[in-house]
Formats: structure tokens, C-alpha cells, sequence
């Protein structure tokens, strides 16, 4: 019975720590999932070109695309960030924190989703592509109507799971002082040291948007799942 | 400890590696070994057929495998301590716990695939040998189960090792943190090596996980 009243009060001093600084919570909520949409808009246009420039193995493109991904797989996305906001400044190149916020994650997730749409793309059957080019395709236009198509339905799984490590990846926005939701509820808390509720709140944030993402993997793959794949 | 290289190299070469690089490893290796035990016990226990420890352990790991490792890292170093003093830890040990919590969430959910993949009659055979349940997991299941998830395990190395410089944001001297003091100590003296020491960071964490990326993807070719 106390451990149930200490409970409920607890619950209620996390709502009232989100009433008292809604309006900040609220800025660096949107700040998050502004650079998240930023940076998945730019990993996916990013991993669609390399990953085609991989999978058709466009000379030269292709090789830089490779060492690219081995580069940015191979090295931690915090030293990234340290790189473009504390050293390249030492070259006279000034990023200000919004810019490295979505350019960091871009980056990174470019790199993954160039690996999951590489795999797209060359899990199409070949036998597809030989009836584009029967009907007289192009090779653009092959790729633009037939394997981007069933190439991305089939990468859509593995590149929703990189757009979700892309949100979770904005909280790393913390060590530039970029006022997304993690700077946002670590400074509230460092004036107010409401520290459990703080980061209670922090949490469910992050849980909310990473399940409505994942709940949404599971509900694409029933709707978009290939026709040969469902039987 | 190297003979070549310009004057201010060599205290920053020698505090990143044997401070630096010492704790990366040194926590690199309780996160493994922790997420590892943990996570392969949960993920068995996933696959008994008893709803409230399901429950659970699915939420445990959604919850863990959800966060961003920097909030599970804040969750443990600034938050327990509120709740009773006794979760006080330091920087090192606070992200260890981070890591591993993170790290069992990941390999439970794998072991489970892992263990299912079995096929029943390896269970129906074991239990006519005389095996009770821990014994037929133990020395007939888990040794089968292992082949599959060595590749993940050396996958999820690879993770931890770059996810370990995330305890740099509470201070914990791991590589990035004793390099982070070095580029300062040598800005307050007016010399500028930023650039040189990140990079110098990163080429370190390549030739660590690229073999072992390559090693994992080798290992799921061969076991496929």
C-alpha cells in the first residue's frame, strides 16, 4: 500500500515536471524530431544512390561508396561528431550545432542505409530486371520502375531499424550542447535536480517514438511484404 | 614510448594508450562477458512457455534495446543515486552497467531466435537420455545454439567497443574522454592537434572492428 501511494506520487511529480516546463520540453522535442526527419530524408537519398552505385558496381562510385561504409561502420558515431564540432574547426571549416546535429546523423546512417539497400537491390530477382530490359528499359528506367521499387520493399525493414538507431542517435546531439530533448531534460534537471523524474520523462520520450517506430516495421512488413514472399 | 613523430605527440600517445585505451578494453570486455551470461540466460528463459516471466523479460528488453545508450548511462549515473545511495557508482562502473543492459537486451532477443531454431526432436532426444530441463539446455541445446550466435556476439563486440566512448559524456577515462583532455591541455597551451588526435582516435577503432566485422560476416557465410 505505501510502495502504491509512493508510487502515484511519484507519477505525479513526473506530470507536474511536465507542466512546469512543457514549453522547453515541447522546443526540444521538436528540435529531435526535426533532425531525425533531416537525417532520415538524407540517409535515405544517400542510401539509395550508393546502394545502387554498389549493387550495379558503378566503377570508381562504387569503391568510394564501399570505403565510406567501411570507414563509418569501423569508427564510433561519437568520435564522428567530435570530428566535424571540435576539429574541423582547427582547418577554418565552422559548423554551428544544428549543422553537425543532422549532418552527423546523415552520415552515419547514409553508411547503414547504403549497406540495407545494396542487399535491396541485389535481392532482386535477376530474372526481373532481364523482363525490363525485354520490354526495352533502359537501365534507368529498369531501376526506376522495377528494382527501386521491389529492391526497397525489401530493404524497408533493415532501414526503418537504422532510422530508429538515427532518433536514438540525436541524444549524442548532447555533447555539442545542441538543445534537443536530451540537452534539454539533462540542463532542466541540473537547475531543478527533479533527477528521477527528469529522465523518467526522458525515457518514455525515447520509448514512445522507438515503439511507434518499431510498431510500425510490423505493420509495413504485413502490408508491403512482396506477393512471392507471402505465399 | 615511440622514438618518432613531433614533441607533443608523444605524452598524448603515451596517457591515451595506457589510461585510455586501457579502460576501453578493460570495459569493452565486462560489457561483453556481462551481456553475454545475462542476456543468453534471459533469451532461454524467453523461450519457456510461462507467461509472467516472458512478460517480463519482453519488457526488459524493450526497454533496454529502446533508450539511447546516453540515457540508460544518465538513468544509471545520475538517477539511481536518488533512489538510494547505495547505486552510487563511479563513471566506469556506471557505464559498464549501462552497456550491459543494453548489450543483454540485444543478446537475449538474438538467443531466442537462436534457441527456437532447434529443432524439437533435439529436446524430445535429450529428455529420453534422462536430461531435466537445465541439464538438456545446458549440453545439448546451448552448444547447437552457440554455432548461430557467434556471429551476432562478434557483431555486438564490435558495437560495444564503439559504444563504450559514449561513457564519455559522465567523464569515465576511456579513449575518447583521455584523448578529449589532451586536445584541451594542448589548446590551453596554444597548440592545435585536433584534428590529428580524432583522427588518430578513429584509425584506432577502425583497425580494432574492422577484422572483427570482417570475422563476423566470415563466420555467418560459413554457419549459413
Amino acid at each position: 500500500m505505501s510502495t502504491l501511494l509512493l508510487a502515484s506520487g511519484f507519477l505525479d511529480d513526473v506530470w507536474s515536471f511536465v507542466q512546469d516546463n512543457a514549453d522547453e520540453l515541447a522546443a526540444g522535442l521538436r528540435r529531435t524530431l526535426q533532425v531525425s526527419l533531416i537525417a532520415i530524408l538524407g540517409a535515405s537519398i544517400v542510401g539509395i544512390t550508393l546502394g545502387a552505385a554498389r549493387a550495379y558496381r558503378l566503377p570508381v562510385i562504387s569503391q568510394v561508396a564501399a570505403v565510406y561504409v567501411e570507414v563509418i561502420r569501423n569508427t564510433p558515431i561519437l568520435v564522428q561528431i567530435f570530428m566535424l564540432f571540435f576539429a574541423l574547426p582547427q582547418i577554418g571549416i565552422r559548423l554551428d550545432a544544428f549543422t553537425v546535429a543532422w549532418l552527423a546523423v546523415t552520415i552515419w546512417g547514409g553508411a547503414f542505409n547504403t549497406e540495407n539497400f545494396r542487399a535491396g537491390f541485389e535481392a532482386v530477382p535477376e530474372r526481373y530486371r532481364e523482363a525490363g530490359a525485354a520490354l526495352g528499359f533502359t537501365r534507368l528506367s529498369t531501376f526506376v520502375n522495377i528494382t527501386l521499387p521491389i529492391g526497397g520493399r525489401i530493404a524497408l525493414p533493415s532501414s526503418i531499424n537504422t532510422y530508429i538507431s538515427i532518433v536514438k542517435n540525436t541524444s549524442l546531439m548532447y555533447v555539442i550542447a545542441y538543445p534537443e530533448i536530451t540537452t534539454v531534460i539533462f540542463q532542466i534537471q541540473a537547475l531543478t535536480l527533479q533527477t528521477a523524474e527528469a529522465f523518467t520523462v526522458l525515457a518514455l520520450t525515447y520509448l514512445i517514438i522507438v515503439w511507434s517506430m518499431s510498431a510500425l516495421i510490423r505493420l509495413l512488413e504485413a502490408h508491403l511484404a512482396l506477393p512471392e514472399a507471402r505465399a | 614510448m615511440i622514438a618518432f613523430g613531433p614533441d607533443w605527440a608523444d605524452p598524448v600517445v603515451r596517457y591515451v594508450i595506457e589510461t585510455g585505451l586501457k579502460n576501453t578494453l578493460k570495459l569493452s570486455a565486462i560489457a561483453l562477458v556481462g551481456s553475454s551470461v545475462i542476456g543468453i540466460t534471459l533469451g532461454t528463459l524467453l523461450t519457456v512457455r510461462f507467461l509472467p516471466t516472458r512478460a517480463l523479460i519482453r519488457i526488459y528488453i524493450e526497454i533496454w534495446r529502446g533508450l539511447p545508450i546516453l540515457v540508460t548511462i544518465f538513468i544509471v549515473y545520475f538517477a539511481l543515486p536518488t533512489v538510494s545511495p547505495r547505486l552510487r557508482f563511479d563513471a566506469i562502473t556506471a557505464g559498464a552497467i549501462a552497456l550491459i543492459l543494453w548489450g543483454s537486451a540485444q543478446v537475449a532477443e538474438t538467443t531466442r531466435g537462436a534457441v527456437q531454431s532447434i529443432p524439437r526432436e533435439q529436446h524430445e532426444a535429450a529428455s529420453a537420455l534422462g536430461f531435466g530441463w537445465i541439464g538438456r539446455h545446458a549440453f545439448v541445446i546451448m552448444p547447437q545454439a552457440l554455432r548461430r550466435l557467434l556471429p551476432p556476439l562478434v557483431g555486438l563486440l564490435v558495437n560495444i567497443i564503439q559504444n563504450t566512448t559514449i561513457v564519455q559524456v559522465i567523464g569515465a577515462p576511456e579513449i575518447l574522454e583521455t584523448a578529449e583532455r589532451q586536445v584541451e591541455r594542448l589548446t590551453f597551451e596554444g597548440q592545435e592537434h585536433a584534428i590529428e588526435i580524432y583522427g588518430a582516435i578513429m584509425v584506432v577503432f577502425f583497425v580494432i572492428s574492422f577484422p572483427l566485422t570482417r570475422l563476423a560476416a566470415y563466420l555467418e557465410r560459413r554457419l549459413a
